[in-house]
């Protein structure tokens, strides 16, 4: 797929990438914010997966004893024996954190990647052939649009238990999967959108005619033309949207209808004791605050590189 | 006027599509008409009561004409129908709610604004000045903060810490009294005013900054009008576009996040009560709620769509002739 995006022969590909970067460098958020992005996912990643491992990571499931007692009921602040304290049942708010960010971010990989290729199959099919393609799936993301991202959310997750029960080949489909499927039904209007609009513009250019006058099929150009060139686009979406998801993910176990593992539930389990113990609810939000801040970081500076603009906010 | 009949027409029909699609996802999951009936009601009922109800929506008849029968209704008797789960009208359901939301929604947007506007006309005149970067990391940061955190941190601050607030607001409105109801609804504003004004500044910001870049506005200055009007009238007007289109796209995330905020604060508006007659399988309710707000969303966007007429008169000609 090289062969479409061939660089300028005059210039070497690390005079471009260092043009880019001096870009970038002088652009308002320094690249501290990238840094700083990429090194708390990259640590979250790394403590989820080798929380089992850990030697200072308790299980979430057995609560903290000092002396042979179990510290519930919010006995322990912050401090050496429980790193964020403990909560109403005694188990470790540190520990928690961190096994929950395991079914957070899978959700939010596993639903933006859905999202992105429904989203954009139905972007570029819309974009590319336009007419009566265009016109249909056009009204059924305005339609999507139309509800508030969240209402349609808790609407769907809420009902999906039942629906389950209609449908027999839903039966697989455990609490974890109706959050994904949600989300990503979420994510598919915005980046349809974008990549309608992106598609459109790009099957104008003139490499999109080169191939058409060679006699290249629509399949040949939409996937070996048009796609390439969207790829960034996706990619800086993705980074923006997986942060949105996430915290999505995160509101609708608060309202109670997202999964008990999660930073969300944990909030709302804990906000009534927000006067005696302020750790059980503010770590968690922490959490939720930073691991947004931090894709956004990443999809900011993606955006930057790429000239993005629709995913710039 | 061929345009705007053409827009009016589209967002008919994205009314109509999502209004039988929640009707369509409410039902699913029921196998008898009795059996929606009790599901509906969220009790047991008595055969007469069944009957009634079934009756009454034609529960027994297949989806289109159970939509059918509820639009009628909707459109000619202004009938919303009858929520089985709070025993009453669905009418007298939402009406004391429905003040909570939209003043929260007034609040944010105007506030939303009022910070917004001048501050980022003042980073786009004084552009990567220290004012300018400092803004912009606030309205990132801003932006992205998720609702449940940014409320959780105002509520321990404010309501635990410094003890400003009640820690129980139940809505008061401004014609009842004045002070309780600044002191029930400030935080959440707050809480839903913080991100909205940092989405407007960043796009006002960015489209204002272009602007200040071209040929009319060297030219402004030059022939001698003063930096104040020139940033203010031909600067702003001209950069309003992503602005006022944000107005309506947001207005959906705005209503997603009352919902957040109604049931953080304890706030009784419908938002929260959305959440309790989703879960509590109440049709009529969801299926009027959701009309709502498409019906609110769909009409600002009507609204800004023609706006942009107002504002540029290139697209007025444009369509004029189109």
């Amino acid at each position: 797929m090289t062969d479409v995006m061939t660089p300028d022969p005059t210039t070497t590909i690390d005079d471009q990438v260092d043009a880019r970067f001096k870009k970038v460098r002088r652009r308002r958020i320094p690249r501290f914010g990238v840094l700083f992005g990429m090194t708390f996912l990259i640590v979250l990643i790394a403590l989820t997966v080798l929380a089992d491992y850990l030697p200072f990571i308790r299980s979430p499931e057995t609560g903290v004893k000092v002396n042979g007692r179990l510290q519930s009921n919010y006995k322990l602040g912050p401090g050496y024996v429980a790193w964020w304290g403990t909560d109403g049942n005694g188990k470790d708010v540190f520990a928690k954190c961190i096994y929950y960010a395991r079914y957070t971010l899978f959700i939010g990989i596993a639903s933006t990647a859905i999202g992105l290729v429904v989203g954009g199959a139905l972007g570029m099919l819309a974009g590319y052939f336009r007419g009566k393609t265009d016109r249909v799936i056009s009204i059924l993301v305005d339609c999507l649009l139309a509800i508030p991202a969240l209402v349609l959310a808790i609407m769907l997750v809420s009902r999906l238990d039942d629906i389950k029960a209609e449908i027999p080949f839903l039966g697989w489909m455990t609490r974890l999967w109706q959050i994904i499927l949600t989300l990503s039904i979420l994510a598919v209007a915005p980046l349809a959108r974008i990549v309608r609009a992106q598609t459109m513009a790009l099957r104008e250019r003139e490499f999109v005619l080169a191939a058409r006058s060679m006699g290249a099929g629509n399949s040949r150009i939409i996937f070996r033309e048009i796609l390439p060139n969207l790829v960034p686009t996706m990619v800086t979406v993705a980074a923006t949207g997986l942060g949105i998801l996430i915290a999505a993910e995160g509101a609708l176990a608060f309202i109670g209808v997202g999964i008990d593992t999660s930073w969300g539930f944990m909030i709302n389990a804990n906000r009534a004791r927000l006067e005696k113990a302020w750790w059980a609810t503010v770590f968690p939000c922490l959490m939720l605050f930073l691991t947004v801040l931090s894709f956004n970081l990443i999809g900011d500076n993606l955006s930057r590189r790429f000239d993005v603009r629709e995913a710039a906010v | 006027m061929r345009y705007f009949l053409n827009r009016f027409l589209q967002l008919l029909l994205v009314f109509v599509i999502v209004t039988f699609t929640v009707l369509v996802i409410m039902r699913m999951g029921a196998n008898s008409p009795e059996d929606l009936a009790i599901k509906l009601a969220g009790r047991p009922l008595s055969p007469e009561e069944s009957s009634a109800l079934i009756s009454k929506y034609s529960l027994d008849s297949n989806y289109v004409v159970q939509y059918l029968n509820w639009l009628k209704n909707l459109v000619f008797h202004f009938d919303l129908g009858y929520s089985p789960q709070a025993n009453m009208p669905v009418e007298e359901l939402l009406k004391p709610r429905v003040w909570t939301t939209i003043l929260l929604g007034l609040y944010a947007n105007f506030f939303g604004l009022l910070i917004a506007i001048p501050l980022a006309v003042h980073q786009a005149y004084r552009r990567d000045r220290l004012f300018d970067k400092a803004g912009s990391m606030a309205t990132f940061i801003a932006v992205g903060i998720p609702g449940i955190v940014l409320g959780v941190f105002l509520k321990l601050l404010f309501v635990v810490h410094w003890q400003i607030f009640p820690s129980i607001g139940d809505k008061v409105y401004p014609w009842e009294d004045l002070h309780d109801h600044v002191m029930n609804f400030f935080l959440p504003a707050v809480t839903l005013t913080i991100p909205i004004a940092a989405i407007y500044a960043r796009l006002l910001r960015a489209d204002m900054v272009m602007t200040l870049q071209s040929d009319f506005i060297t030219l402004a200055s030059a022939k001698g009008v003063p930096p104040g009007r020139v940033v203010w009238k031909h600067g702003l007007r001209n950069s309003l576009f992503s602005l006022v289109t944000a107005l309506g796209t947001q207005l959906g995330a705005l209503l997603g996040s009352a919902v957040l905020v109604e049931t953080l604060f304890d706030l009784d508006g419908l938002g929260s009560q959305l959440v309790v007659s989703v879960l509590g399988r109440d049709l009529f309710t969801v299926q009027s709620f959701v009309a709502i707000i498409v019906l609110i969303v769909v009409t600002v966007n009507l609204m800004v769509d023609l706006s942009y007429a107002l504002i540029d008169p290139r697209i007025r000609q444009a369509r004029a002739l189109g």
